[in-house]
């Protein structure tokens, strides 16, 4: 099993301080147009997100791993939701290799693969080396035309 | 380039204009109230500009509008300025269908709609048509799908004798198989007007009459017990809306009614008592309008139902004031839904649902009733027929779901009881704790809950059992699996428990969930997973060595269908 590039964490507590400020903001307003809201009670809720935050990025790297099996791309995450995905490569439609800002900053890409499903219809790997990403597309897409069905959608 | 029937200039030039009229009058008084360039003085030019531009614009976009069936593709170009030209390869296809209004009907029009699985909407529409025309463009469209489906494997294949032969839904009388109806019964919309035996008296066309097989008519018994046996949540919304735009009238009906049995005399004036019975002898009006206005939709919807078979396509018909008419090729079938709410299960009935990947006519999900409501019996046969699966042996999650859901349902009803709470502190109700009675409600729930899961592991499907309200039994065959999902949260780990999710590509509403497992052992659910991926593949690799065996599902073989 394969993990995640470690500076994957980094991009999720980025994550986790956006929420932690996004909620001090909300409060902010609550305090001053709506109740009154203590100083430490709105200190200590945004620290609180922001740990909580931190130690969801690093749980969250511990469980990412995914593997490229003999029919299927196998990937298992989740902190709270813990979920193990089977996407076998007949299924796959197309991959792309994404990265956003955040992303472009750490030097990090995404790769993303799509199915025709209704739901968890695309499967998102973020956090790879963009090398790594692209050689994972390239990869992926060689096996999934290798495998290529006649009853598409 | 085929034109559209010439009455849909008429439809364009007037929605046009009337799209152009309100634009523009909208326009000039906007512009004239922000500034002083503009003044009332020049409505009625805008207005009789922007009539005249509207109209000439839907009559310029009826003769730019043009559709095609080549050899491959059917082709739509349209666009009055910008043009968009699409080709839709037959093979790509998910279903056509065929819609008619009221006034369609009238006029003998129809709008032909064509689905593929990508995008969002429907891919090619075509307003209006003629009746001759679509339901020529349905056969014809059916017939090149076929063609282009038997070019694929030349070297066909299996007798097809096996499928005049085949069995049909439950134990009809033989009269219903024979097309005896009259021509005119079909004389509307819909495919293989001149089915089954009438073909001899048709004159040659230009390719050969599909022969129409029937494999189910809804009764009027079962219309009628469908209609009063089914809720439609929309019909809320439809109450809600009538009331938002006559509510005093409404209000003055109410009273009227809560009069004689101790209302108030108007609104202002009551006692807490009067109002009392007001909000009960409302609740139930609303309540008996609403299921009345439910019935009478679903009675509208599914008048005349028909369902039947055409080469490889399912092909159905429905509704009183609005007909539908569509095609569904078996091969783009992605599962099938077996459904029944509590009051149809009390009367031993079912109804039968197919998805595919396209977007139905009538609902946002690509899901088409193949059987509205019939006896349960009958419903598990034809399932089991089409689909070739065995009669499932459904599997329990351990009992120790039903204590999450025990658990689950006695945090909601916690919920209320602090809602109630919270009720009795603002307003002058005070006894709280009454609430309390719904915990009663709790492990009723919980055990229907868990009675109603349960899954099968079969040869060539996964069947999967779930819901009480409406209880949903999904045959999903494994060549259909997208992505498989074990899911776990915390609590379920803690239980050692998990759900499994099976996608398939059958696009579903928010409401109705990919198929889900729920809560079964941890080391069950991993087998169902590794199973259900294994037998992707061998039904793969089978259908790829194996040139006999048809692409498709293979719904009609009657040898597999048991005794």
């Amino acid at each position: 099993m394969e993990s995640l590039h470690p500076r994957i964490r980094l991009l999720w507590i980025v994550q986790g301080v956006i929420y932690a400020v996004i909620l001090g903001l909300v409060l902010l307003a609550v305090d001053r147009w709506a109740l009154n809201v203590p100083t430490v009670a709105l200190a200590g809720v945004v620290f609180g997100v922001f740990v909580l935050g931190g130690l969801y990025a690093v749980r969250l790297y511990q469980v990412w791993k995914f593997e490229l099996q003999s029919d299927a791309l196998y990937l298992e995450r989740g902190v709270i939701t813990f979920v193990e995905t089977a996407v076998p490569f007949v299924r796959v439609q197309h991959v792309d290799t994404q990265f956003g800002p955040v992303e472009r900053l750490l030097g990090l890409s995404s790769v993303v693969v799509y199915t025709a499903g209704s739901r968890n219809a695309d499967v998102r790997i973020p956090g790879l080396p963009p090398e790594r990403a692209r050689d994972l597309q390239d990869t992926l897409r060689e096996l999934a035309v290798e495998s290529e069905a006649d009853d598409a959608v | 380039m085929n034109r559209l029937h010439p009455l849909s200039a008429v439809s364009y030039a007037v929605r046009y204009g009337f799209l152009w009229l309100s634009l523009s009058l909208f326009l000039v008084g906007a512009l004239a109230s922000i500034s002083e360039l503009l003044s009332g003085r020049w409505v009625p030019v805008a207005a009789v500009g922007g009539l005249a531009f509207g109209i000439g614009y839907g009559i310029a976009y009826y003769y730019r509008f043009g559709y095609r069936i080549t050899d491959d593709t059917f082709d739509v170009a349209s666009g009055v300025v910008a043009r968009r030209s699409r080709e839709i390869p037959y093979g790509r296809i998910q279903n056509v269908d065929i819609r008619q209004g009221v006034f369609q009907r009238l006029v003998g029009l129809a709008v032909v709609s064509i689905e593929t699985a990508g995008g969002q909407s429907t891919e090619a529409a075509l307003n209006f048509v003629s009746e001759a025309e679509a339901t020529r463009l349905q056969n014809e469209i059916r017939r090149r799908t076929a063609d282009g489906k038997r070019k694929a494997h030349s070297d066909d294949e299996r007798d097809d004798s096996s499928v005049t032969d085949q069995e049909f839904i439950g134990p009809l009388p033989a009269s219903e198989f024979d097309s005896d109806t009259p021509s005119s019964e079909h004389a509307g919309i819909g495919p293989g007007p001149g089915a089954g035996d009438r073909i001899h008296d048709r004159s040659p066309t230009e390719f050969e009459e599909p022969e129409r097989k029937r494999l189910f008519d809804l009764e009027a018994r079962e219309l009628l017990l469908y209609s009063f046996t089914s809720f439609r949540p929309a019909a809320v919304a439809a109450v809600l809306f009538i009331f938002f735009f006559m509510t005093d009238t409404i209000i003055e009906y109410l009273l009227a009614i809560a009069q004689p049995l101790g209302g108030p005399a108007d609104i202002e004036t009551g006692t807490a008592g009067s109002y009392g019975i007001l909000t009960i002898v409302s609740l139930v009006n609303g309540i008996i309008v609403t299921y009345l206005l439910s019935v009478a939709y679903a009675f509208g919807t599914y008048y005349g139902f028909q369902l039947g078979r055409i080469d490889d396509d399912f092909v159905y018909e429905r509704g009183l004031l609005q007909r539908y008419s569509g095609s569904i090729p078996t091969g783009k079938v992605q599962s099938v839904t077996v459904t029944a709410n509590p009051a149809q299960r009390l009367i031993g009935y079912a109804g039968l649902w197919v998805e595919t990947a396209g977007y139905g006519p009538s609902s946002d999900s690509g899901s088409q009733s193949a059987v509205p409501l019939a006896e349960r019996g009958r419903v598990y046969g034809f399932t089991e027929r089409l689909t070739g699966v065995e009669t499932p042996r459904f599997e329990r999650p351990p009992p120790v779901a039903r204590r999450r859901y025990l658990v689950r349902y006695s945090l909601v009803a916690a919920g209320l009881v602090a809602v109630a709470v919270g009720v009795t502190t603002v307003t002058i109700l005070e006894r709280w704790y009454l609430a309390g009675v719904v915990f009663a409600a709790v492990p009723v729930a919980a055990h229907l809950r868990y009675v109603n899961l349960g899954h099968y592991v079969g040869e060539e499907h996964l069947v999967v059992r779930r819901g009480f309200w409406k209880r949903r039994t999904t045959i999903i065959p494994y060549y259909r699996l997208q992505t498989a999902n074990t899911r776990r949260s915390i609590f379920q780990r803690r239980l050692g428990i998990a759900s499994v999710v099976v996608d398939t590509a059958s696009s579903q509403s928010f409401s109705d969930a990919a198929p889900t497992i729920y809560d079964i052992e941890l080391e069950t659910a991993r087998e169902v997973h590794a199973t259900s991926r294994r037998r992707l593949q061998s039904a793969l690799s089978e259908r790829s060595q194996d040139d006999d065996l048809s692409l498709d599902v293979d719904f009609t073989d009657p040898d597999s269908s048991g005794p």
